[in-house]
């Protein structure tokens, strides 16, 4: 086996790049893009996304070429001296005023009469927030193993969507699907690090190995996956609101700018996500809306767990607060106020069908976590109190959100999924899913599911390995489409099973799969994302934070989340994923800001920072758990909510408004000393 | 340069370059697969070891220092009934650490154990400080520790008895 090392451009932007190698030892060689044919991985924004770049440069750190060996370290070592020239440009960093050459995407939409909406408003607010970029901290850095077996390429790689690892190979090798096996790996959690990204190194040893003839592995250091692979994107949103005497929203005007770095193929899916998210929770009858993805010569930018929408809720809640403060009211007030109610629309899109239980979730979330009483109570220490010198400094907040488990992308791969089940004459239970490289967690849920529908034992089902179920497509697999979409599917072929079971003889198959509606089938044409608002899980989370006193570092103290995601089949497995995720996002909310023009290791080190013994108290509570009907995604419920209400703790806390996550302890010192 | 130590109970001569660590001559050499060290900080934890019985972050460790020294790893006590007690325990309490993290966690509860048979919170905590992956459910992993603990109590007790 042939160990590769990267050799990756020193320069932010540039032209026609030349790698320069010194003669190699016995052994060793170089890949670089002219070796391979001109093809682009992924049809992103002008020029696609390569294999290895060369005419264009578009990040410092990007990948130019491999050097192959059979000792990794002489590989590295090789590799770190190449010498790299090219026709340097200046690279483009600033994203917030861009120019019309970086939008990779745009999406607009207006609804209602804006102007004549601000003009009947009492209160105007206009206010722009920012959020920072974020490490996926997932538990292995990337790689890629491939060889050739024949004529077939195998290919070993921890992706969350094999299905288009696999188109994509096929395109970019010249090579029939059908002579492609990929076999997905362990992940852990990967929070949608490993959507997109994985298929580039997978390419790359491919690539090796076809050329060398030999089988080659790239595995990344975790310093090189730090710093030179996919992040959250950062995001700026500017809120202009117009309000009526009672704070009810009367007007928004939204404009959305997701930074996403050189590239990233699902900016469209990062909008979309971003603009439905923003107007999904409270209801106002003129909106419009401008949401741009950015291009910028920095890493690739992209999803976090909920893919655009943490930005979206983390501004919209930050707005309410701001606005329940110029109301010199309580925000739980000025939110229940707006709060989105059955039958209500967002975007002209017809009258929301199903009931939204967001009303229910904000008075019970209250009650659970005390709220009022609290937050009474730590406004009148900030105000006996404003320079925080005499000791405690704490804060609550609440805030609302949901997840669809649905893609708005019109790219219909990203939406279909598929399975298989076979009962056996033996009643054992065969499913085949690509899909099945999800968690033990999940297919524990999805034992159990099979095994009440049909009354078998769950010993008796199995789950075919992934790179055996290649003919039954499949979306990306993210945190809720396992609990939602595939749930959904599995439940539907055991259903259908069991209805044929005592008329006709075993073995017994069904297939089902699905496809979400096209955005363009949306009757108004107007918002594709409200459709969707009906198969949604919603979510209410209250944050209680303490800052030390001493180091500015906020500390969170409880967490309270109340939930409505329709029928929760294992609650022990649906209270761990929440609390698990609840702890990585809290871990988010206080993390180091990624900044790509000056990071190192040290920055990703210093992330581990939420301890097992500073966990806050985490209380869940679900909404009729035990009724019948669908059961839906809860895993992004924590991402989208809590950087939200963290925040809006942090700003009662402060008394200041940074408008800004995250924040460490010396830039809270630093504002505190400030006010 | 030559190292002489003995790893799971084999006495060994292991190849290491200047530099290597603990952990990089271990894989490399032996191919002790349970590690799988990440952060290279001591951080992480992936790459806990007990050296002499004492329990290391084995990236921490220079490779020559090693030498003469007594090395357990996962593999070499994962039949112990004790890693027995802690597997149950994560399956009743449905605890699944990862992949990457789960032969550490056992090995930090495992150390846990052998030194507090009765371990309270702020032990537990302690010893859970030691991996940090957020693969698994915090509270899932604290009951799972207590019961574990039960466990092993029980099974001591009553072979004793």
């Amino acid at each position: 086996m042939l160990f590769a090392s990267t050799i990756r451009s020193p320069f932010h932007r540039g032209r026609n790049a030349k790698v320069g190698i010194d003669a190699l030892p016995k052994g060793y060689s170089a890949i670089l893009a002219e070796d391979l044919p001109r093809h682009s991985l992924f049809p992103s924004f002008k020029d696609g996304i390569p294999i290895f770049a060369s005419e264009q440069i578009s990040y410092r750190g990007e990948a130019l070429g491999l050097i192959l060996g059979p000792d990794p370290g002489s590989c590295d070592e090789l590799a770190a001296t190449a010498r790299v020239e090219c026709e340097e440009e200046e690279p483009e960093q600033e994203w917030e005023s861009f120019s019309s050459s970086q939008i990779a995407y745009h999406y607009s939409a207006e609804y209602g009469d804006l102007e004549k909406m601000f003009a009947a408003s009492s209160t105007e607010l206009k206010e722009v927030y920012r959020n920072g970029i974020f490490d996926h901290h997932y538990s292995e850095p990337m790689g890629a193993l491939s060889f050739w077996d024949k004529e077939t390429l195998s290919v070993h790689c921890a992706t969350q969507w094999p299905d288009d690892l696999r188109r994509r190979l096929s395109g970019a090798l010249s090579l029939s699907e059908a002579d492609i096996v990929v076999h997905p790996t362990e992940m852990g959690r990967t929070l949608d690090g490993r959507l997109w990204y994985p298929t580039i190194v997978a390419a790359q040893a491919a690539a090796a190995s076809k050329i060398s003839g030999k089988p080659v592995r790239i595995l990344y250091t975790r310093e090189e996956d730090f710093l030179h692979t996919t992040k959250q994107a950062r995001s700026a949103v500017s809120i202009r609101s117009g309000s009526d005497d009672q704070g009810r929203l009367l007007a928004l005007d939204i404009v959305i700018l997701i930074n996403i770095g050189a590239y990233n193929p699902l900016a469209p899916e990062l909008v979309y996500q971003a603009a439905s998210a923003i107007t999904g929770i409270y209801f106002c009858p003129a909106i419009r809306i401008e949401a741009y993805a950015i291009r910028s010569n920095t890493i690739p930018l992209g999803a976090m767990g909920s893919v655009g929408a943490t930005h979206a809720f983390f501004a919209i809640e930050a707005h309410m607060n701001n606005l329940a403060q110029r109301y010199s009211k309580h925000p739980a007030e000025i939110k229940a106020l707006n709060i989105l109610k059955k039958g209500q629309s967002t975007f002209g899109a017809p009258g929301l069908s199903a009931d939204i239980p967001l009303d229910r979730i904000h008075r019970e979330l209250q009650l659970v976590s005390d709220y009022p009483r609290k937050y009474a109570s730590y406004e009148l220490v900030k105000k006996r109190d404003p320079g925080c010198r005499e000791g405690i400094v704490r804060g609550i907040a609440l805030t609302l959100g949901y997840q669809t488990g649905r893609s708005f992308s019109e790219q219909s791969t990203m939406n279909s999924y598929s399975v298989e089940a076979t009962l056996d004459r033996e009643l054992k239970l065969l499913i085949k899913t690509q899909a099945a490289i999800g968690s033990e967690a999940l297919k524990t849920m999805w034992r159990k599911t099979a095994a009440e529908i049909l009354s078998i034992q769950e010993e008796h089902i199995r789950f075919l390995l992934p790179e055996n179920t290649h003919s039954l497509p499949s979306g990306p697999m993210t945190l809720s489409r396992g609990s939602t979409v595939i749930q959904h599917l599995i439940e539907k072929t055991c259903r259908s099973i069991q209805k044929k079971r005592f008329r006709e003889s075993l073995p017994l198959s069904a297939k089902a799969r699905t496809r979400a509606p096209k955005a363009s089938s949306s009757p108004e044409g107007l918002y594709p994302g409200a459709q969707l608002l009906d198969s949604a899980s919603w979510c209410g989370t209250a944050v209680e934070v303490e800052i030390d006193a001493l180091t500015g570092r906020p500390i969170p103290l409880a967490v309270w989340m109340v939930i409505d995601a329709g029928r929760i089949i294992s609650m022990q497995t649906a209270l761990a994923s929440l609390r698990a995720s609840t702890l990585s996002a809290l871990a988010l909310c206080t993390a180091n800001d990624f900044d790509p023009a000056s990071a190192g290791i040290d920055d990703y080190l210093a992330d581990f920072n939420l301890r097992m013994r500073d966990l806050p108290d985490i209380h869940i509570r679900f909404i009729d758990p035990d009724r019948n009907g669908a059961a839906k995604g809860i895993g992004e419920l924590p991402f989208v909510t809590i950087p939200a209400a963290f925040y809006s703790a942090l700003t009662q806390a402060l008394g200041l408004d940074p408008r800004q996550l995250p924040l460490k302890g010396g830039e809270i010192l630093r504002l505190l000393e400030g006010s | 340069m030559i190292i002489d130590v003995t790893v799971n109970g084999v006495p060994r001569h292991l190849k290491s370059r200047s530099g290597d660590r603990l952990v990089d001559m271990l894989r490399k050499e032996l191919k002790l697969l349970s590690l799988s060290p990440d952060c290279l900080q001591g951080r992480c934890g992936k790459c806990l070891v007990f050296m002499d019985g004492r329990i290391v972050h084995s990236c921490l460790v220079p490779a020559f220092k090693a030498r003469a020294t007594t090395i357990l790893t996962f593999e070499a006590i994962a039949k112990n009934p004790e890693v027995k007690d802690i597997e149950k325990a994560f399956q009743i309490t449905q605890t699944q650490p990862c992949p990457f993290c789960r032969s550490a966690k056992i090995m930090a509860i495992f150390d846990l154990l052998s030194r507090i048979p009765l371990p309270g919170e702020e032990d537990i905590l302690e010893a859970l400080d030691m991996v940090s992956c957020p693969c698994s459910d915090p509270l899932g992993l604290i009951q799972a520790v207590k019961l574990a603990a039960e466990l092993r109590n029980k099974r001591k007790f009553s072979r004793e008895a």
